[in-house]
């Protein structure tokens, strides 16, 4: 190990002091917000929350674990998360799987026709026709279907795939395997990690969909969860359970925002540690190879 | 396999042609006995790119017709270039343009440096436990929606929210940052920055990593120091990668995301705020200009790719481009 300079160990001090610095401007604001949840209103409008809760209180939290409307739209966000997800897993898996067999003769115009998409983006308007054209408005399937393949994922698995051995297929296939067969009981156990990361990936994506909404969902029946988030942002009385105007109550719109905020904040951060554990890898392996 | 009669005044090459026409025929046809299941299996994927993507774009003709819904594309009129006459002599098109181009711009200028500035702080960090806890951190905004993003900027800048709260520590006057004009832009750049620095290390940490140690230990030998290390071997080690990302960039440079600006945006900013996405779903789907607004996103497509076309050949020049 060399020694290192005066002026190399003072880099590394200031380094270390710049990167936590900036990480934790990565965090606070969340633990603001959950600190701000937890308030009393006349704490949080005077400027006395920061990272802890002042006057601690949980009469937000009462108020908008009432909300039928929230806990509709929370509902709705689940089911599109776990039918899409499930839905762009199959869709993406039999995608890629063809696409990264050698002797399949379609693989490279397939490939070439998909990569051009990547680069050529279907523009709003006439993606929004196309939608609806097809009679998708206000249903939920305009939330999962038009994007069911997110290409960049498909690749992942894709390139997954390319890297087992072929030695498996040809014995498998001495067997009488066939191709469904092939990709779901030998492929697939073999690439639980990648699946797991494109499988998050989809969650994760669809948990968070908003455009598609803003599109494609008129009915505020029914609204995603991040759709009726940015309602109640806009108007946040109507989350109370309570006309908030008549009365003395221990909360005011600003805990309400903060307490949604980190409600549909909560089962990302739920996930997040399992997410880490995949991600970093999963993301590298989208780099195109031929 | 039984041989076809083949006529005998055709003669020889007649013979052969038949012959490799059906030896053809017999692979096809040997080729799909072993892997029509590949074919069904791609179908659903092939059927969803052709229906969500390339219909759309060929459904961008509408551009250059005075589109009614209720008469389709066959049934409405064509007007050449009327709608592109009309948006370039349309005022508020510039002020949308411009919105989008100055944004895209800082975006570009501040944006994309900095996840690779952060690479280059992490891989000074020796501490493996740091320099994980640290980039656990870093990655966290990429998996919140602009929605909660947006939530929070609107909390963080409100006139008690923290940013004020830091302020009144210092005896300064609360500034509503939300409503101002003037903050809207670095608003929108520095969210965005910190929402995706982190992530966007991810690429440029794996093209650190494959680095060749040798060239690191062969510098030392000759006495260069971090800083020298850094310029030298991790900074042009680092080329390609950062060519790449810039060329895939440049190519959506006026794509900024709708999402961001959608649930930043007040109209009290729209004169520096509006840009081509917002604009589009404002005037397009609600207000029903199809065709005018779908040319918009045409002319964003064509800008687009002249853009990456221009600094491809640059970057073939010197390095190597993407094509």
């Amino acid at each position: 190990m060399m020694r290192q300079s005066t002026g190399e160990k003072a880099f590394q001090w200031i380094n270390y002091m710049v990167l936590a610095a900036a990480a934790a401007t990565m965090i606070t604001p969340l633990l603001h917000l959950l600190a701000m949840s937890f308030s009393s209103p006349i704490a949080a409008d005077s400027k006395q929350v920061f990272l802890f809760p002042v006057d601690f209180t949980t009469a937000s939290w009462e108020q908008i674990l009432q909300n039928g409307e929230l806990w509709r739209s929370f509902g709705i966000t689940l089911f599109i998360t776990v039918a899409g997800t499930l839905i762009s897993m199959l869709f993406s898996i039999m995608t890629a799987f063809p696409l990264s067999r050698k002797d399949f003769w379609l693989r490279r115009p397939v490939m070439l026709g998909i990569v051009i998409t990547m680069i050529f983006n279907a523009p709003m308007i006439p993606f929004f026709l196309t939608v609806r054209e097809l009679g998708m408005m206000n249903s939920l399937w305009a939330l999962i279907i038009p994007g069911v393949i997110g290409t960049f994922n498909m690749i992942i698995i894709r390139t997954f795939f390319m890297g087992i051995p072929k030695e498996l297929d040809d014995s498998a296939r001495i067997d009488g395997c066939h191709e469904f067969r092939l990709l779901f009981q030998i492929y697939l156990p073999l690439s639980k990690p990648v699946l797991a990361t494109v499988g998050l990936f989809y969650a994760v994506g669809y948990w968070n969909t908003f455009q598609r909404a803003v599109l494609f969902i008129r009915d505020p029946e029914k609204w995603p969860l991040q759709m009726k988030l940015r309602a109640y942002l806009t108007s946040p009385e109507e989350l109370a359970a309570v006309n908030m105007f008549l009365g003395d109550y221990n909360f005011n719109t600003t805990t309400l925002k903060a307490a949604t905020i980190i409600f549909a904040t909560l089962p990302i951060i739920m996930v997040y540690p399992y997410l880490q554990k995949y991600f970093v890898k999963g993301s590298l392996l989208g780099s195109l190879k031929e | 396999m039984s041989t076809a009669p083949v006529p005998a005044e055709q003669g020889q090459p007649a013979h052969t042609e038949a012959r490799t026409e059906r030896q053809t025929k017999n692979r096809i046809l040997s080729h799909l006995r072993k892997q029509w299941m590949l074919y069904l299996m791609i179908a659903p994927g092939i059927v969803y790119y052709i229906v969500f993507k390339y219909v759309p774009l060929a459904g961008s003709m509408i551009a250059f017709q005075n589109y009614q819904i209720f008469n389709g594309i066959q049934g409405s009129p064509w007007v050449g270039f009327d709608n592109f006459i009309y948006l370039f002599t349309y005022p508020d098109f510039y002020i949308v343009l411009r919105n989008t181009a100055l944004i895209a711009l800082y975006q570009l200028v501040f944006g994309f440096p900095a996840p690779i500035i952060l690479a280059l702080l992490f891989n000074e960090v020796r501490l493996m436990l740091a320099k994980r806890t640290l980039q656990s951190l870093f990655y966290l905004p990429h998996f919140l929606s602009w929605v909660v993003v947006g939530g929070i900027v609107f909390e963080l800048l409100s006139s008690q929210g923290m940013v004020n709260q830091l302020r009144g520590l210092f005896g300064l006057e609360p500034i509503l940052f939300m409503q101002q004009e003037g903050f809207f832009r670095s608003i929108v750049v520095v969210s965005g920055i910190w929402k995706e620095v982190g992530w966007g290390t991810i690429i440029y940490l794996a093209a650190i990593a494959g680095i060749n140690p040798n060239l690191y230990e062969a510098a030392v030998m000759d006495g260069a120091n971090r800083w020298k290390q850094i310029m030298y071997i991790t900074i042009p080690s680092m080329a390609p990668t950062i060519l790449v990302l810039f060329l895939l960039n440049i190519g959506n440079f006026l794509e900024l995301g709708f999402d961001q600006i959608y649930n930043l945006l007040t109209p009290m900013t729209y004169s520096v705020g509006d840009i081509i996405e917002t604009y589009v779903y404002r005037a397009g789907v609600l207000q029903g200009q199809y065709s005018v607004t779908t040319a918009i996103g045409l002319f964003q497509s064509v800008i687009g790719f002249v853009l990456l076309y221009i600094f491809n050949r640059l970057a073939r020049k010197s390095e190597q481009g993407l094509w």
